[in-house]
């Protein structure tokens, strides 16, 4: 499963990494997604959480771009 | 309606006549955030609202629409191309108050001072007043525990964002803080519109003068000295003063005028659902999920106010370049297609997509600290007054505007 991070659309609610920590960074100095604008592969066995951090993003800032 | 064609179909429910009789007037063509109405009937108002009526309009003063429904709001939040906020976030905003930045610019003037502010409030440096918070919490619970009951906005909702925010944050003392409370209580509610321009007006003095003592201090590395650092905007002006200034006003009203609101609710709800308290008491792991879920279900910030810079349709409504649009937040947070339910509140909801804290770049700055109050809130209190109730006669007292406020909530145990 892969997820792109919006870049301009994530605004720092936090909420992916709160249900996702494994699968969500938050950058430390801001606390925005860490790796916006990219996208990243969520490791096997955390696809629930993802889907929870996903489903929680106010922004609607992830995007499941492979299943 | 019933073959599934005439989509013009009129709603029942939605003509001025039902509206005037079940709301005491035309919710979509004639809407108040100020009627004592929507006061008095707010949960029942709001749920009607993000149902059945996506856009509604206000006739007060120069008029405002207000945006209902989860997709519209978030949609119209992160378009700050359509929806400015450089016109303001108030309805009917009083004259010559001045703008307050970054609540009250776009991009990209708003971007340069939140990519120097951000980090002053990230969620790992929230974090990190985690325990001082904690203790405060405490050293005020100390002061009314023995007594039995408290009256607990005034003790203690009222008290503990702005020591948290003050203390942590901005290193102003807390001994002006009833003060600056009450300015930013009576300027956004006071009835009376100048009135409220007088009472800003108290609260802008009182920051500047401190503003400008700290800039003959030696710098702390703070939040403050950030502020006076201030940014260059891109076409090369540096910030002036007045915008310096007006950023530490709007992060005191947001530190001081919101978090409140939910504690004030959280502390009510638990006090009136044993089941809900003792879930939490029993699992401590879901308080993270009540906070959320609080947050969502008693949002202080009703509304907010945007402008628009084109002719622009939502829903179905026209809204014409110029007008002023309201995002209504809290309608927003109990979307039924967004959520099972929204209009009933549990502590195990998990990953709600709520938009209490606003959606798009103008996402509360403050998000991550209120976080960190309302956890201190909840934990030390159950610990400490696992069992407490409404005292007869205490139940709480609302105003709401674009804001919505606990006036009051006497408690026992
Ligand atoms: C439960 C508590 C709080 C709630 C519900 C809340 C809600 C909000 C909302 C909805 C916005 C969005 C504004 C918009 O869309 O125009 C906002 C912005 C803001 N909040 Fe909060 N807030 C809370 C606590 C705080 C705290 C504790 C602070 C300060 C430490 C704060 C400071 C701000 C500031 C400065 C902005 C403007 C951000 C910008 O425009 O970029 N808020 N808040
Ligand atoms: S929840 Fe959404 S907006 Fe918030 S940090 Fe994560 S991706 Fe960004």
């Amino acid at each position: 499963m892969k997820v792109h991070i919006d870049e301009i659309k994530c605004s720092g609610h936090g909420r992916c990494a709160k249900y996702a920590p494994n699968v969500f960074k938050l950058s430390d100095d801001d606390g925005y997604n860490a790796d916006r604008g990219q996208t990243i592969e969520v490791p096997a066995g955390e696809e629930e959480n993802a889907q929870l951090g996903i489903k929680s993003c106010p922004e609607r800032a992830l995007i499941i771009v492979e299943d | 309606m019933n073959d599934g064609t005439s989509r013009e179909s009129i709603d029942p429910e939605t003509t001025p006549e039902a509206l005037v009789e079940r709301f005491g007037r035309d919710l979509i063509n004639d809407f108040d955030l100020d009627d004592p109405a929507f006061n008095d009937r707010f949960d029942e108002t709001l749920n009607f609202m993000v149902r059945k009526c996506p856009v509604v309009h206000s006739t007060v003063g120069k008029g405002y629409y207000l945006i209902n429904t989860q997709d519209d709001v978030r949609a119209a939040a992160q378009n700050w191309q359509t929806f400015s906020s450089a016109k303001g976030y108030m309805p009917n905003r009083p004259d010559g108050l001045p703008y307050l930045m970054p609540e009250e610019s776009d991009p990209p003037i708003h971007t340069r001072w939140r990519r120097v502010l951000n980090p002053h409030l990230s969620p790992k440096v929230c974090a990190s007043y985690e325990q001082a918070v904690r203790d405060d919490a405490n050293e005020l619970i100390d002061r009314f525990i023995e007594r039995g009951e408290c009256e607990f906005i005034s003790e203690f909702g009222a008290l503990l964002p702005g020591w948290a925010f003050f203390k942590n944050v901005l290193g102003l003392p807390i001994d002006d803080l009833a003060m600056l409370v009450n300015g930013v209580e009576e300027g956004t509610f006071a009835p009376d519109l100048d009135a409220r321009a007088k009472h800003f007006a108290g609260v802008f003095e009182y920051l500047e003068t401190h503003l400008k003592w700290r800039s003959t201090q030696p710098s702390r590395g703070d939040l403050i000295d950030t502020i006076l650092a201030g940014v260059t905007y891109d076409d090369g002006t540096i910030a002036p003063w007045e915008h310096k200034v007006s950023i530490l006003v709007d992060l005191t009203f947001g530190g001081i005028a919101t978090t409140t609101f939910v504690m004030g609710s959280a502390i009510h709800h638990l006090a009136t659902h044993p089941d809900q308290r003792q879930l939490l008491i029993d699992q401590p792991v879901l308080v993270e999920n009540a906070i959320e879920e609080y947050a969502r279900f008693f949002p202080p910030v009703v509304a907010l106010g945007r402008t628009a810079t084109s002719d622009v349709e939502v829903s179905g409504t026209s809204i014409k370049e110029g007008e002023f649009v309201m995002l209504a937040y809290a309608c927003a947070s109990r979307d039924p297609r967004h959520m099972d339910e929204p209009e009933k509140i549990d502590v195990r909801r998990e990953g709600i997509p709520h938009s209490t804290f606003g959606v798009g770049p103008h996402r509360c700055i403050g998000s991550n600290l209120a976080r960190v109050e309302l956890t201190a809130t909840l934990e030390e209190w159950l610990k400490r007054i696992p069992e407490f109730r409404v005292k007869s006669g205490g139940e709480p007292t609302y105003v709401t505007g674009f804001l919505r406020s606990m006036r009051s909530l006497h408690l026992e145990w």
